[in-house]
């Protein structure tokens, strides 16, 4: 049974389809016949609901707080050819304390063993990736992750998210934490939007893994419940994400990523909001000219 | 034997979620097996713990924290905490100087630090305070081992204590153990023991050892050195842990040729840990109570350690010793009526020497109870052997120290004397003209001589009853009248709804 259980924490700002990428992932390794536990940091627990028709599943902190005595085992639900879903689940909105939801639903599932009983090829965890606590900074800390990577869209606010984690991921880097494979750029279909994140991948030292255009295919698979791989396994979005899931699956060196200071960050998106104004009024000025 | 405890992972599982501890429950000590037969693989689970409506004071995992690791000599314990964690350290440095006075040791102070967490760490994250704190501690003691506790805040925040801790590992070139022991993580403070025991078991036990044939490991408090001289007549060699004991004297715990406690509660984690992962065995036997508990305790550790004739030996002697005495201190102690108030496994073995004393007692308040220890072994069951070996305790009361409940058990039963070892239960007693047997030195009701210990202690303390009387007589409980008329002492946690009543 000894084979090599990868980690992978796959992180993005609210909404901008890291559930989408994550689930279509798990769903294309599956297919290839690993062995994959999707594991949802979010307290809005809808991660895993594409692998499993739609449905949303009872989450850990459910559990515990329903019962004296946890049993992991009653929080992971099988979906899509059989991957494993566990979603952490948390406080409502406004109330308690989302990130200490995700410690203790990380930690119950490893001191269990679950992962290693479950005799797994990958783990992902799927997180909110604004990292705004300790709490949601736990994937990559020493031992739960190794590689970690972030789904951005070109969309500024987006692009500041994926530079937080990176500085997350920085700070843990010396202490045995993750490091940053690379960024997953999601709804890339101009060239003007790849330019974007090619200059942000070029300034931080990283790389991009895959440009994942946008499209109506996924949003016609979510809306039925479904993965794109698993509604419309032919398409042509199902073959990216298959490229994508074997991407991943094939990484194997992830890096110390060179996150922007804030100022730098500002002065990058700066420039590029002056060249996006110059490109639309009609001037001429090379990257990004043919919008 | 099976791995029941997960090292891997720096955070230990709760007591809850290892052995299904209660905090509240009453009825017969006999029920009270039935119910957690479930723990053992018998049936489903029936143990129903009773809801209380509210806790009238209790303690938390981090004093234990506290308490132990705070009390290892060479060894620094920084508490990442905002200042209200580091309260107990006064009374911490007393036991701890107490504790290095009865063993004969250099007395000094505890070295604990708090690294006084405040608004703006809690916003902007306390590691940075406590890498200072780290890099104090080492330069004003230059200590063998620093332990970290952590804090309900710190737990809340998420501060990333692990990887300074390993950071530090390194760089010092001393074992420095975070220990996690939010007070909100378990509803028993007892995971704290387990928290500092967890953290010794993954970073200071020595990994291949060279083995001391004649150690072995006493886990134990601050009590006198009674195993010592007990263990000698065996050609054995106590190694006390956790208290007082020196870093080397934990790392040494991998060499022992067995591990002995005095209480089930404080010793489950430990000695079940050395056993998984260095082979050390657990000494799986009553505990040393009473003659039966004693006889069968010892035979344990002579067939363990192959010293069976000088164990026969000593037992025969010891019988033969002890037994005079006891029948003496029966005709004095006929006809009187005792009642423990203590930690739960201790509480089995008290009970055992106030029956063997022909002492009644058939109340007891245990702070909480574990169905079963980490071994899982039935000959560790303190529980059943009380009932089997002495009879039923009809009022078995479980209670995280509720004073009020424990008030109503005390009028229902009248004792002539009280048995406790945490100081805050004995002046409700005295208020009711009930002396208390106070036993700090944990160790005193230990073996044959423990039974001789605590009669000549009951017949001392009712011999000021008096004074007790008289106090009761011109103090009034805090209690409301209708309260004062209550005959059950867990009526609140069977309706609740009466706490609303006019």
């Amino acid at each position: 049974m000894s084979k090599k259980l990868k980690k992978i924490a796959i992180y993005g700002k609210g909404g901008i389809g890291k559930s989408t990428t994550t689930s279509n992932i798990s769903a294309a390794l599956v297919e290839s016949g690993y062995k994959v536990l999707q594991f949802g940091c979010d307290p809005k627990s809808d991660s895993t609901n594409t692998l499993r028709n739609g449905k949303y599943i009872p989450t850990v902190l459910d559990l515990l707080r329903q019962k004296q005595k946890v049993d992991a085992h009653e929080a992971i639900f099988e979906g899509f050819k059989g991957v494993y879903c566990v979603e952490a689940g948390g406080p409502s909105p406004g109330v308690g304390c989302a990130g200490r939801g995700i410690i203790t639903a990380v930690e119950l599932l490893k001191q269990q063993n679950i992962f290693e009983e479950l005799d797994l090829d990958f783990v992902i965890f799927d997180v909110l990736g604004d990292v705004v606590c300790g709490g949601f900074a736990v994937p990559i800390r020493e031992g739960i992750a190794e590689h970690v990577f972030t789904v951005s869209s070109s969309d500024f606010m987006s692009v500041y998210a994926s530079n937080n984690l990176m500085k997350g991921i920085k700070k843990y880097s010396n202490s045995g934490g993750a490091l940053f494979g690379g960024i997953i750029a999601n709804s890339i279909n101009s060239p003007y939007q790849k330019s974007i994140i090619d200059d942000f991948v070029d300034k931080t030292s990283t790389q991009v893994i895959e440009y994942v255009p946008r499209s109506i295919t996924v949003t016609q698979a979510e809306l039925s419940g479904h993965t794109t791989i698993e509604a419309a396994p032919e398409s042509k979005q199902a073959n990216i994400y298959r490229n994508l899931a074997n991407k991943i699956a094939t990484h194997t060196e992830s890096r110390v990523p060179a996150p922007l200071e804030t100022d730098e960050l500002r002065e990058w998106s700066a420039k590029w909001a002056d060249q996006l104004l110059a490109v639309e009024s009609g001037e001429i000025r090379g990257t990004g000219s043919n919008i | 034997m099976v791995k029941t405890l997960n090292l891997k992972t720096p955070v230990v599982e709760s007591r809850e979620q290892r052995l299904g501890t209660v905090i509240s429950w009453t009825g017969k000590a006999s029920e009270l097996v039935k119910e957690s037969a479930y723990s053992k693989g018998c049936g489903e689970c029936t143990l129903c713990e009773l809801g209380n409506p509210f806790t009238q004071g209790s303690t938390c995992s981090e004093q234990m924290v506290e308490c132990q690791a705070g009390h290892v000599r060479e060894a620094v314990l920084i508490q990442h905490a905002p200042i209200g964690c580091a309260a107990g350290q006064v009374a911490y440095n007393s036991l701890y100087r107490n504790g290095l006075q009865n063993r004969h040791k250099p007395v000094e102070n505890i070295r604990v630090i708090c690294t006084n967490l405040q608004e703006k760490d809690m916003v902007f994250g306390g590691v940075d305070k406590l890498r200072q704190s780290i890099i104090d501690a080492w330069e004003r003691y230059h200590p063998k081992a620093i332990f970290i506790g952590t804090s309900c805040a710190t737990a809340i925040i998420g501060d990333d204590i692990d990887s300074v801790a390993s950071e530090f590992t390194d760089s010092l070139n001393i074992p420095v153990v975070p220990m996690h022991c939010e007070g909100f993580r378990s509803k028993h403070w007892s995971t704290g023991f387990d928290s500092t025991q967890h953290g010794i078991l993954r970073q200071i036990v020595k990994h291949n050892p060279k083995k001391q044939e004649d150690l072995v490991n006493v886990i134990n408090l601050w009590g006198s050195d009674v195993f010592t001289p007990m263990l000698a007549e065996l050609n054995l060699r106590v190694n006390y842990v956790i208290d007082l004991a020196s870093v080397d004297d934990l790392a040494q715990m991998s060499e022992a040729a067995c591990t002995i406690g005095f209480c089930n509660t404080l010793s489950s984690y430990l000695a079940t840990g050395l056993e998984q992962e260095f082979g050390v065995p657990e000494i799986k036997a009553p505990m040393p109570y009473g003659f039966k508990g004693t006889d069968a305790w010892l035979r344990e550790i002579g067939r363990v350690t192959h010293r069976e004739e000088l164990v026969e030996k000593y037992i025969a002697k010891k019988h033969a010793e002890v037994k005079p005495k006891i029948e003496e201190l029966k005709k004095k102690l006929k006809g009187l009526k005792g009642i423990s108030a203590t930690g739960s496994a201790y509480s089995h073995g008290l009970i055992s020497v106030m029956r063997e004393l022909d002492v009644e007692s058939n109340g007891v308040l245990v702070f909480h109870h574990d169905p079963i220890y980490d071994s899982g072994d039935p000959r560790q069951d303190s529980l059943s052997q009380l009932v089997d070996n002495y009879g039923d305790v009809p009022s078995f009361n479980v209670s995280n120290r509720q004073q009020y409940q424990f008030y109503i058990l005390l009028k229902k039963y009248r004792p002539d004397f009280i048995i406790i070892r945490h100081n805050g239960l004995a002046p409700l007693a005295s208020r009711m003209g009930i002396p208390a047997v106070p036993l700090g030195d944990e160790h005193l009701a230990v073996g044959y001589d423990g039974m001789v210990h605590v009669g000549e202690i009951i017949l001392d303390v009712i011999a000021h009853t008096k004074f007790h009387k008289d106090l009761a007589a011109h103090v009034k409980l805090p209690y409301s009248k209708w309260w004062l008329e209550q005959d059950d002492p867990y009526i609140l946690s069977k309706n609740s709804d009466l706490i609303y009543q006019e």
